[in-house]
């Protein structure tokens, strides 16, 4: 019987709801998140009879066909790349991106990868790494003796040396943007890398060409909206249920045409 | 003697039929776009199995006989997604979708872009604007696309917006002759032209339009077909325990 596994492609797709569902809420917390979204489509039809087939010689068609579906498939788990809410930290190494674009982070084997988090620290020689300890691209080294950290909306990070009056500029934070950020691979940690669906990364400064802002100070937390998931959580759990009841209905239906033979 | 059985063992056929597109649409209960299936079922007279030599004669037999699965165009509901590259058509419109087996139309709103920048469905196809496929430069941001399917965009860092395309959107005055292509798409059989879509369809953007698969009315159903099925069974069985009995009594020598 058909239906058999035609409802078990139903579960194995709410299972992959719940299953992105359960990520979400776990990183409802986690800063720069980005909430994903199962995508579903559906499988191929057997067209039993075609619509349009010759119903008679006289030329009749037939105004509809018997299309048995055979199931569903998820075709993705596209990120939700809007805005996050901003919380204020206090903290000068501390920044959050207001629009567009990612922080471009040197990984240990050289290549680079792409953050949203911008909970930044200092490292042993005064560089701005992100939380693993990756130094965020370009380098800027902070003196030691160095004071009054600023980082301005162009993403321009000065400091105030002793003996000095006014700021020295010790860097500029770069911001990297994609055509498509949706394509970004996330390989945990906060960190995305480029892949031939996102397109290739745009290195530019923040405020400009339509990169965002940099806000020193805050943190942007996750786009997960608790509501929506718990929701789409209640949505996805019935309709589980509902799958699993066609598996009785058509197992029923088995066993009393089993039944029929005595 | 073998019609009842046989009428029977049709109701059956069918119902185990419409059980999978029950199924189906349970099963696609979740799918951007999807339009549920109902099947639809018709009596087929047979007349020769009428015997009109008896006193009183013979009613035809009726069997039954799956018609055809119909689509319920009805729209779904419309899911807020804030992605601004996801639209629902408000209205019985279609996107036109570029595939490699040819233009399919759908109502899958849920799009994206790829690494050239081109607006594409999830699968990666082509979603076609008044001007075929519709590219986006690498510095647009601010995408905005209108009720009518004017996509806009801010470029760099101009103040002014410019203009990415218009998404096509078609119409069918026969909607019931297009077919399921999977995906989510549907495709038009031979002499069925697309046309300008009906008036007052509209474009929502940041949104996509579910399923329109009816949960309970699918279980209802299901509930149905599984007692009719069942019911069926039981009448197989009586006419089978008749049958028996009849052999038997039948067979019976009478003891003289």
């Amino acid at each position: 019987m058909r239906a058999l596994d035609t409802a078990a492609t139903g579960m194995a797709a709410m299972d992959l709801k719940v299953q992105v569902i359960a990520g979400n809420i776990a990183n409802m917390s986690t800063t720069g998140y980005k909430s994903q979204r199962a995508e579903f489509q559906d499988l191929i039809y057997e067209h039993v009879q075609r619509v349009g087939a010759q119903a008679s010689d006289q030329g009749n068609i037939l105004p509809v066909g018997i299309e048995l579906g055979s199931g569903v498939k998820a075709v993705g788990t596209p990120r939700l790349m809007t805005q996050g809410t901003l919380t204020q930290t206090g903290n000068t190494l501390d920044v959050a991106i207001q629009g567009d674009g990612f922080f471009k982070i040197l990984m240990p084997d050289g290549t680079f990868s792409y953050s949203r988090d911008g909970s930044f620290k200092m490292d042993a020689q005064g560089r701005i790494v992100q939380a693993e300890g990756y130094v965020v691209q370009p380098g800027i080294t902070i003196p030691a003796n160095a004071s009054g950290l600023t980082i301005s909306n162009q993403g321009q990070v000065s400091v105030t040396l002793p003996g000095s009056t006014t700021s020295t500029v010790l860097g500029q934070l770069t911001l990297t943007r994609f055509t498509n950020n949706a394509g970004l691979q996330a390989n945990g940690d906060n960190l995305y890398t480029a892949t031939p669906a996102s397109g290739t990364p745009q290195d530019g400064l923040p405020a400009t060409e339509g990169s965002g802002t940099i806000l020193q100070g805050s943190l942007e937390q996750s786009n997960v909206e608790a509501v929506t998931e718990i929701s789409n959580l209640i949505a996805a759990q019935r309709a589980y249920e509902m799958n699993s009841k066609v598996i009785t209905a058509a197992d029923q239906m088995l066993q009393s045409t089993a039944q029929l033979m005595r | 003697m073998e019609n009842a059985l046989l009428v029977g063992l049709s109701r059956q056929m069918a119902l185990s039929h419409e059980l999978d597109v029950v199924a189906n649409n349970i099963a696609n209960i979740d799918t951007t776009g999807f339009k549920a299936d109902k099947a639809a079922f018709s009596e087929f007279l047979m007349p020769h199995a009428a015997d009109q030599q008896f006193s009183g004669s013979d009613r035809k037999v009726s069997f039954v006989q799956d018609r055809a699965t119909w689509i319920d165009f009805g729209p779904g509901a419309i899911e807020h997604t804030g992605d601004p590259l996801n639209v629902a058509l408000d209205g019985k419109g279609y996107l036109v979708v570029q595939t490699p087996r040819g233009q399919r139309y759908t109502r899958n709103g849920a799009l994206s872009t790829n690494a050239t920048g081109q607006l594409v469905t999830s699968e990666g196809y082509q979603v076609l604007g008044d001007g075929g496929p519709i590219t986006f430069q690498p510095t647009d941001h601010d995408i905005s696309i209108s009720p009518n399917g004017i996509i806009t965009v801010r470029e760099g860092a101009s103040t002014a917006d410019s203009q990415r395309g218009k998404l096509q959107i078609v119409g069918f005055d026969q909607m019931q002759l297009l077919q399921k292509d999977s995906s989510s798409t549907f495709k038009a059989p031979n002499g069925v032209n697309a046309g300008p879509p009906p008036a007052g369809t509209r474009v929502i953007q940041g949104a996509v339009e579910k399923s329109n698969v009816n949960a309970v009315a699918e279980m209802a159903r299901m509930i149905q077909i599984t007692r009719s099925y069942s019911d069926i069974a039981a009448i197989l069985q009586q006419q089978g325990d008749q049958r028996r009995n009849a052999l038997q009594q039948l067979s019976q020598q009478p003891s003289s």
